[in-house]
C-alpha cells in the first residue's frame, strides 16, 4: 500500500504541531499501518545552511558512537565511558564541554556476567552466548568513539550529556505503549533498545559520507567512514535477526512500532547541508515513511514470507540514507523544526548540526 | 521523474569520471592494486570497470541464493522465486559485453530447509538479485557485463574450497563432500563464504565512488553486503549455541583463514591498504571467524567478545573498522589464488574455483 498525498498532508500536519512528547505515538501507528511502500527516495537539492568542515562531519558522527558506547557499555558493564574517552581532547579550542550520563538505578548492572569472576548480579543473568555478543557490541562502538577521537585530534567535541533514561519516555509513545521501558532490564529488551539505534547508525553515515570533502577523502575519512558504515550494517543486522528469532509477534511488534515512530520524526524533515563541491547531490535521501523496513515473522521450513533482516529500498536493495538534520530529529525525539536539544541528548549534540530543520 | 536508477546512471557515469579526473591516476592506482608500485596496470580502470567487477560477484551471489533458496537460476525463476519475489521473467544474464556463460551447479539442489534459515535465504537470494538489476541498469546499455560462467557444483568449487581450507587450517577439518545445499546448516556456512568478501569489496571501492550519489549507491550496497554478513554470522553463532558445540564456529574460522591467506598473498609490497590520521586499520590478517576473544570494557579488562562483526579488533589499535580489500585481493580470493602464482601477480585475469573461465572485462577490460 503507498501513502498517498492525504496520508502525508495529514502526518505533515500532525507533526507540525505537535512535538514527539506530545503524543506522535497515534501518528507513528497509523504512518506504520500504511506504510508499506519502499521506494520513496528523492534527490534532496537544498542548499547548504552554513558552513562546515570535515571534522563537523566526523564530529557529528562521533556524538552518535558516544550515545551508542554508553548506552551498550552500560549494558555490558554497568558504567560507561572512560573518562579519557569523553572529555575535551588536549589542545581542544572549541565550544563545548563534557557533559555527564543520567542514568537510574536501573540502567546500571543488567549484565557483569561478561565479566570474568563476575556472575549474575544484574536484574537478569544472561547466557554466556548472550553476554559475549552484548561485550562485542560494546566494545566495538567504544573502539569507535576512540578511533573518531584519534582521527580529529584536537578537533574531538567532548561527549555531550546523554540521557539513558529516555527509553522509558519513547516506550511511553509505542503501541502497544511500554510505559518505562527499560532496555537494561531483559536480552530480549536489550535487543530492542539496540534496534532503536542500530539503522539509524546505518542511515546516518549514509547519509553524511557525501557530506566529506574531495580532501578529506584523499585523507582516508570516507575509506573510515564506510568502514564504520559496514560495521553498523552488522550490528544492525544482529539485532534484526535477533528480534525475529525469538518468534514473538509480541517483541516484533514492539520493534516496529519503533520503527515506525522514527519514520514519523523524519518524514518531511529532509533539509540539510549539501557538500557544495558536488551541487545537486546528496545521495538518496527518503522523504517517506518507507525508510523503515518491518520486520516480519518467518515460518520454519519455507521462503515465504520473506525475512526482512536488511533495512532497504525495495526496488534496488539500497540501504536508505538519512540527512544530518533527519538523525537529529531521530535522537531528539521530535518532530519539530528548530529543536535543539532533547531526547537521548538533553542538552543537544555537540555538532554545527545540533538544530533541527525542515 | 527520473527513477532511482536513472540518477544513478547520471551520478554513476558522470559524476564518478569528474571525481577520476580529481583523483588522478594515482589514486586509482592505488585503489585497483593497493600500492603505488603498479600504476602501469591501472592506468587504464575506469568507473565502469569497478562497477563491473562488483557485478561479476553479484551475479555469482544471486545464483548461489537462488539454487540454496529456491533451486533455480536467476535467469531461469522457478515458481518457488516468483513466489517469493523474483521476477518472472528473469533476472537477465547476457549483457552488452561478453558472453553470458553457464552456472554448473551439479547436484545442487533446494536446501531441505527446517528451520527460519528459509525465510533468510529467501530475503537473501531476493535482494542479491536486485543487485544484479541495480547494477546492469546503472551501468546502462552497452557498458554492463554478461554473466560469467559460474561454478556452484558441490563436486566443483565447493569441493576445492574444502580442500583449500582444510590445507590451510589444520585446527579444523571440514567434511570432505561438504555441500552448501544439504542443511539449513550447511547453507549458513555456504552463504559465509560470500558475505564479508562483498563487504571488504565495496568498501576497497567506496573511496572511488565517492562524493556524489554513485558514492551513496555503492555505500548503500556496502550496507547491504553488511546486513547480509551480519545475519549469517548471528545464525551461525545461534545455531552452534542452540546445539552446545562450536562446529560451525571451527568451519569459520577456517574459511576466515583461507580468505585472509589469499588476501595477503594479493597485496602488494607495504601490504596495507587502509589508513587515516596514520592510523592503519587494515592488519593483516583481514579477516576473523567467530572465535571469542577478551576485551576491555569501560577500562575494564577480562571481558569476552564474540566476533559477530568482521573488522579490524585484533590490532594494537582496535578500531573496529570493517576490512577493506582492493580487487586484486578479491578476485585472488573468489578464484582460489588464481591471481598470483609463484608469489607474482599475473597480468592476464584469473580463472578457478566459483569463476572457472574468470571474471567478464568491461569494455576496457581487466588486467
Amino acid at each position: 500500500v503507498k501513502l498517498n498525498h492525504k496520508h502525508y498532508s495529514l502526518i505533515d500536519k500532525a507533526l507540525s504541531r505537535r512535538s514527539f512528547l506530545a503524543g506522535a505515538g497515534g501518528v507513528a501507528a497509523a504512518s506504520m499501518l500504511s506504510g508499506c511502500s519502499n521506494d520513496g527516495t528523492t534527490t534532496v537539492t537544498a542548499p547548504p545552511t552554513s558552513a562546515y568542515t570535515d571534522a563537523d562531519v566526523l564530529n557529528f558522527a562521533l556524538n552518535l558512537e558516544y550515545l551508542e558506547a554508553q548506552f551498550y557499555l552500560y549494558a555490558a558493564t554497568g558504567s560507561g565511558l572512560a573518562q579519557t574517552d569523553t572529555s575535551a581532547p588536549t589542545g581542544y579550542t572549541g565550544k563545548y564541554s563534557a557533559g555527564t550520563v543520567i542514568t537510574s538505578s536501573s540502567t546500571a548492572g543488567a549484565n557483569t556476567v561478561g565479566k570474568a569472576g563476575v556472575t549474575g548480579t544484574g536484574p537478569t543473568a544472561l547466557t554466556a552466548a548472550q553476554s559475549n555478543i552484548l561485550n562485542e557490541i560494546a566494545f566495538e562502538e567504544q573502539e569507535h568513539v576512540r578511533f573518531l577521537r584519534l582521527a580529529l585530534g584536537p578537533a574531538a567535541v567532548p561527549m555531550p550529556m546523554i540521557d539513558l533514561t529516555f527509553f522509558g519516555v519513547l516506550g511511553g509513545v509505542l503501541t502497544p505503549a511500554q510505559t518505562g521501558f527499560n532496555p537494561f532490564l531483559s536480552f530480549t529488551n536489550f535487543l530492542l533498545g539496540s534496534f532503536i539505534f542500530e539503522d539509524v547508525g546505518v542511515t546516518a553515515y549514509l547519509g553524511a559520507a557525501p557530506l566529506i570533502s574531495a580532501a578529506g577523502v584523499a585523507s582516508g575519512y570516507l575509506t573510515a567512514a564506510s568502514g564504520i558504515l559496514a560495521v553498523e550494517a552488522y550490528h544492525a543486522a544482529y539485532a534484526r535477526t535477533s528480534i525475529t528469532a525469538t518468534g514473538s509477534s509480541a517483541v516484533i511488534a514492539i520493534a516496529n512500532s519503533i520503527a515506525a515512530l522514527r519514520a514519523t520524526l523524519t518524514v518531511g524533515n529532509t533539509g540539510a547541508p549539501t557538500n557544495t563541491a558536488n551541487t545537486g547531490n546528496t545521495g538518496q535521501v527518503s522523504t517517506a515513511a518507507s525508510v523503515e523496513v518491518p520486520l516480519t515473522l518467518p515460518t520454519a521450513g519455507s521462503t515465504t514470507p520473506l525475512t526482512t533482516i536488511t533495512a532497504a529500498d525495495s526496488k534496488s536493495s539500497l540501504a536508505f540514507a538519512r540527512t544530518v538534520n533527519q538523525v537529529h530529529h531521530v535522537v531528539y525525539g521530535s518532530a519539530t523544526v528548530g529543536t535543539a536539544k532533547g531526547g537521548f541528548f538533553p542538552n543537544g549534540t555537540n555538532s554545527i548540526f545540533s538544530t533541527t530543520t525542515a | 521523474m527520473a527513477t532511482l536508477e536513472t540518477q544513478i546512471l547520471d551520478d554513476v557515469i558522470v559524476r564518478s569520471r569528474r571525481k577520476l579526473m580529481t583523483l588522478g591516476g594515482a589514486a586509482l592506482a592505488g585503489l585497483v592494486v593497493g600500492g603505488s608500485t603498479e600504476k602501469a596496470y591501472a592506468a587504464s580502470y575506469s568507473d565502469s570497470d569497478i562497477l563491473n567487477f562488483a557485478l561479476n560477484l553479484e551475479y555469482l551471489e544471486a545464483n548461489f541464493y537462488y539454487l540454496a533458496a529456491f533451486g533455480c537460476l536467476i535467469n531461469t525463476p522457478n515458481a518457488a522465486a516468483i513466489a517469493a519475489g523474483a521476477p518472472a521473467a528473469g533476472i537477465p544474464i547476457t549483457g552488452s559485453v561478453g558472453t553470458a556463460g553457464t552456472v554448473t551447479y551439479g547436484a545442487a539442489n533446494k536446501v531441505p530447509f527446517t528451520t527460519a534459515v528459509a525465510a533468510y535465504a529467501s530475503e537473501t537470494a531476493i535482494e542479491e538479485g536486485k543487485h544484479v538489476l541495480f547494477l546492469q541498469s546503472a551501468l546502462g546499455s552497452g557498458m554492463y557485463i554478461a554473466q560469467p560462467a559460474i561454478n556452484l557444483d558441490p563436486a566443483g568449487a565447493w569441493a576445492m574450497l574444502v580442500t583449500a581450507a582444510n590445507a590451510n587450517y589444520s585446527a579444523v577439518t571440514i567434511p570432505t563432500g561438504f555441500s552448501p545445499y544439504s542443511s539449513d546448516a550447511a547453507f549458513l556456512v555456504g552463504g559465509y563464504v560470500f558475505e564479508d568478501v562483498g563487504v571488504t569489496a565495496y568498501h576497497g571501492a567506496a573511496s572511488l565512488l565517492t562524493s556524489s550519489g554513485n558514492l551513496s549507491a555503492a555505500g548503500g550496497i556496502l550496507a547491504v553486503e553488511g546486513y547480509h554478513a551480519g545475519l549469517l554470522r548471528t545464525a551461525i553463532n545461534a545455531t552452534d549455541v542452540a546445539n552446545g558445540n562450536t562446529t560451525l564456529t571451527g568451519y569459520t574460522n577456517s574459511i576466515s583463514a583461507l580468505r585472509a591467506a589469499l588476501a595477503a598473498s594479493a597485496q602488494t609490497a607495504g601490504g596495507t591498504s587502509a589508513t587515516v590520521g596514520g592510523v592503519n586499520y587494515d592488519n593483516n590478517p583481514d579477516d576473523f571467524g567467530l572465535a571469542t576473544f577478551s576485551v576491555s570494557l569501560a577500562g575494564m579488562a577480562g571481558f569476552n567478545s564474540t566476533r559477530i562483526t568482521d573488522a579490524d579488533t585484533g590490532s594494537t589499535l582496535n578500531t573496529a573498522i570493517a576490512f577493506s580489500r582492493n580487487t586484486n585481493q578479491v578476485l585472488n580470493i573468489v578464484t582460489g589464488g588464481g591471481k598470483v602464482a609463484s608469489g607474482a601477480i599475473k597480468t592476464t585475469a584469473a580463472t578457478g574455483v566459483f569463476f572457472p573461465a574468470g571474471l567478464n572485462a568491461g569494455p576496457n577490460g581487466f588486467k
